[in-house]
């Protein structure tokens, strides 16, 4: 009783910064000043440079007049075009690359440990290799003449041969292949992990109760490595948003911008055109679809994932 | 007496004194800081020589290099141009001036030069780094754009190569041309359209229309004339007579295509490419394993780009240049240093060594003196390339950085996608014309295009 009257007594204790606290800022400093320096001045910077017609001796502020130029509709306006090319990129290359990166990983899980290292080394492989390396040696593989290595391959089924980047037709679906076949290492990994994470249990019982191979995936795997998946999912749809380097290597945009990116966009205003502010503007805008795309997974997916 | 000579000596030593230290202002120390990618395989070697030359000539002047590849120089100008930092001097291809004029940190260089040291340049060559009459930079040099071929295979076909160089050729002959060397496995003609250098093709095959220019003397936007649905229309015929590719050409595989005897004309092609079939020929007899893999021995031929329309020959010439720019740091002393620099290095003996390298004719006086051509270099070639530079025509004067700018955008976002459906044979002539008018319609007006013929 004595001790629950102790509890709701106010506590008057006085506010002192003590050499506790100083240790503790001076430990966090580093990182934030890190922060401060590269994260949140730029976004800043960013923020404010939208408002104006950039140029480095006397901006002239425009207002709202970036974003109008950017939202205007227009038959000429590349943005919607760009945002729709990469909406379509994402929508098949973030699904497909978790679907293909957990049953990787579902399949390298049974070996034994040393044959998984050399599996994961296999797949982590390229993301370590720079972009533009890879870029050639797919630039290399996409040789749309009747000796490329791809237009070789599809001849052996009696295809002909396709003109890989720079036909409508194909040149998405050869950016999207690129992405599916060379950024798994990292995915994999981490549904290894979080395979390795679940208790040997629950699968001795499905035996027991005659599981299949698949309804032990489908009923015990999935579900549990939910989190894991929400995870990847956001960090993926993030990741290809931002996409850059495949299209700027591979393609330039083209052909009929076909795969004009809305990284390429702003790249192209701020480094090709010199518009900072309209690429202020436009990389603010992409900030916000990301934010409320990434909020609208959190809602749907996460409602029954426990961390 | 004393007190006289005293005072006088006194006087003497105050003016002395003075004078010293105005002579110190004069010469007082100053960093100049250049910019530049490897312009030629020796270019950034001799700048270091040429830098520490300058330095003895004006012992309170050093030069600072910062030098760039091909892949990162834009990118990383533009980014140091916007963030205040540009460096003192800039190596740029005309087309970019529009950008870095709007963004107001290139510089006129005419006030901080000698009349007659900017009178050395042809005013041709200075037309390319000039907007609304200023002058931003100087030229280093014109290049031409043309095409290439296999002069062996020609010769063996009974074409008449050396009239070609002579005399110029018109569309139709070099279809016809094409059509006689296309074969199994070769094709008569193949261009790098694959990407970005689509545009490549509009530019050089467009000069044999009438679009040499994007704007006419009037000032009206030159690409939505009918020469250019002519040229469009051309592009489609070779594309669909199997005479050229229907697929992407990388840039690198075209002159290799050529050399595998995969091709007999190729484009974009430059005087300098005498130098690459000469080395693989040599490497071939020596056969020591550098030559291309599969090449055959042959002669290089550049050739003039073939006329439409019954428009006057004309070549495709592009100048690059140094250009003096705008940071934080800069004052008029400085900007009197900068081009003083700039000018002892797109001058004399050092541009005339540069375009040794590059195969090409100097476009200053004082580099047109110095120039002392190499032995072994092929007389027809270097006929028709000087030739060809003669037929360069220069862009109109009054176009405004803003109408360079637009024009720009126009043809990276809305002609050269396009285009590159036409080249993938995805959409007709016509249609690629009807979204280039309407797409310079709305940027221009209709009224500031050409409609009809051009001329």
């Amino acid at each position: 009783m004595n001790s629950t009257k102790e509890r709701r007594q106010p506590v008057h204790r006085k506010l002192r910064f003590t050499n506790e606290d100083l240790w503790g800022y001076i430990f966090i400093a580093a990182a934030m000043i890190i922060f401060c320096v590269f994260t949140l001045y730029p976004v800043i910077s960013a923020v404010y440079t939208s408002f104006f017609n950039y140029k480095p001796f006397g901006s002239e502020y425009v207002g709202l007049k970036n974003y109008v130029d950017t939202l205007k509709y227009s038959k000429f306006n590349l943005f919607y075009k760009a945002a729709f090319n990469t909406l379509v990129y994402t929508a098949v290359v973030v699904p497909l690359s978790l679907l293909l990166s957990f049953s990787i990983a579902v399949m390298i899980l049974p070996f034994k440990k040393k044959t998984q290292s050399v599996f994961k080394a296999m797949y982590y492989l390229p993301g370590i290799a720079s972009g533009v390396a890879l870029s050639v040696v797919w630039l290399w593989l996409y040789d749309s003449s009747p000796e490329g290595i791809f237009n070789r391959l599809l001849g052996v089924f009696g295809i002909s041969p396709q003109n890989w980047l720079s036909s409508t037709k194909t040149s998405m679906l050869s950016l999207i292949i690129m992405a599916l076949l060379s950024s798994h290492g990292v995915r994999i990994i981490t549904y290894i992990a979080a395979l390795l994470g679940i208790d040997n249990s629950y699968f001795e019982a499905a035996e027991l109760d005659g599981a299949t191979f698949f309804q032990k995936v489908r009923y015990i795997v999935w579900p549990l490595v939910k989190p894991t998946t929400l995870f990847l999912l956001i960090t993926g749809v993030i990741g290809s948003f931002q996409v850059f380097m495949n299209a700027y290597m591979m393609t330039g945009g083209g052909p009929d911008n076909s795969t004009t990116m809305i990284g390429l966009l702003i790249y192209n205003n701020a480094f090709v055109y010199g518009k900072y502010g309209l690429a202020c503007a436009q990389a603010i805008l992409l900030a916000i679809a990301i934010a409320i795309m990434s909020l609208f997974q959190f809602r749907v997916m996460g409602v029954d994932v426990e961390y | 007496m004393k007190k006289l000579l005293a005072l006088m000596l006194a006087c003497l030593m105050i003016v002395g004194l003075f004078a010293g230290s105005a002579m110190a202002e004069s010469e007082k120390e100053d960093t100049i800081v250049i910019m530049a990618p490897p312009v030629t395989g020796n270019y950034l070697e001799n700048l270091k020589t040429w830098a520490a030359d300058f330095h003895e000539l004006h012992p309170n002047l050093t030069v600072e290099i910062i030098e760039t590849s091909w892949g990162d120089h834009n990118d990383k100008l533009s980014t140091m141009a916007q963030a205040g930092e540009a460096p003192d001097i800039a190596e740029i291809s005309s087309n970019a001036l529009g950008t870095y004029v709007e963004m107001g940190v290139a510089i006129d260089i005419a006030k901080y030069m000698d009349a007659d040291r900017l009178a050395d340049y042809d005013a041709n060559a200075l037309k390319y780094l000039s907007l609304e009459g200023t002058t931003y930079g100087l030229p280093l040099y014109l290049t031409i754009q043309s095409i290439g071929a296999n002069k062996t295979m020609m010769t063996e076909l009974g074409i008449d190569v050396a009239k070609i160089q002579q005399e110029g050729w018109t569309y139709e002959e070099f279809l016809e041309t094409i059509k006689t060397g296309t074969k199994d496995g070769c094709y008569g003609f193949i261009f790098a359209n694959s990407g970005v250098t689509a545009s490549d093709m509009l530019y050089i095959f467009g000069a044999g229309v009438g679009l040499s220019n994007t704007f006419t003397d009037d000032l009206k936007y030159t690409f939505t004339s009918e020469n250019m649905l002519t040229l469009l229309s051309a592009v489609e015929e070779m594309t669909q007579s199997g005479y050229m590719p229907n697929f992407g050409v990388e840039a690198g595989q075209r002159m290799v295509m050529c050399q595998t005897g995969n091709a007999m004309i190729f484009g974009k092609a430059m005087p300098l490419f005498e130098a690459n079939f000469k080395k693989n020929n040599a490497a071939l007899e020596a056969n020591d394993g550098t030559a291309v893999e599969n090449s055959l021995p042959m002669d290089y031929a550049f050739l003039p780009v073939p006329t439409m329309m019954g428009c006057a020959e004309a070549c495709y010439g592009t100048v690059d240049g140094l250009i003096a720019m705008r940071n934080k740091g800069t004052t008029d002393e400085h900007l009197e240093n900068v081009l003083l620099f700039m000018d002892y290095i797109c001058s004399g003996d050092r541009i005339a060594a540069c375009m040794n390298d590059l195969y090409l004719d100097p476009v200053c006086q004082s580099g047109r003196d110095a120039l002392v051509l190499p032995e072994g270099r092929d007389a027809d070639n270097l006929a028709t390339a000087a030739r060809c530079i003669a037929m360069v025509q220069a862009p109109p004067e009054g176009v405004t950085a803003e109408m360079t700018a637009t024009a720009k955008k126009l043809m990276d976002e809305q002609i050269v996608p396009k285009f590159q459906l036409l080249l993938a044979g995805e959409t007709t002539a016509q249609e690629v014309y009807d979204h280039i008018c309407e797409a310079a319609y709305a940027s221009f007006g209709a009224e500031n295009c050409v409609s009809g013929k051009l001329g």
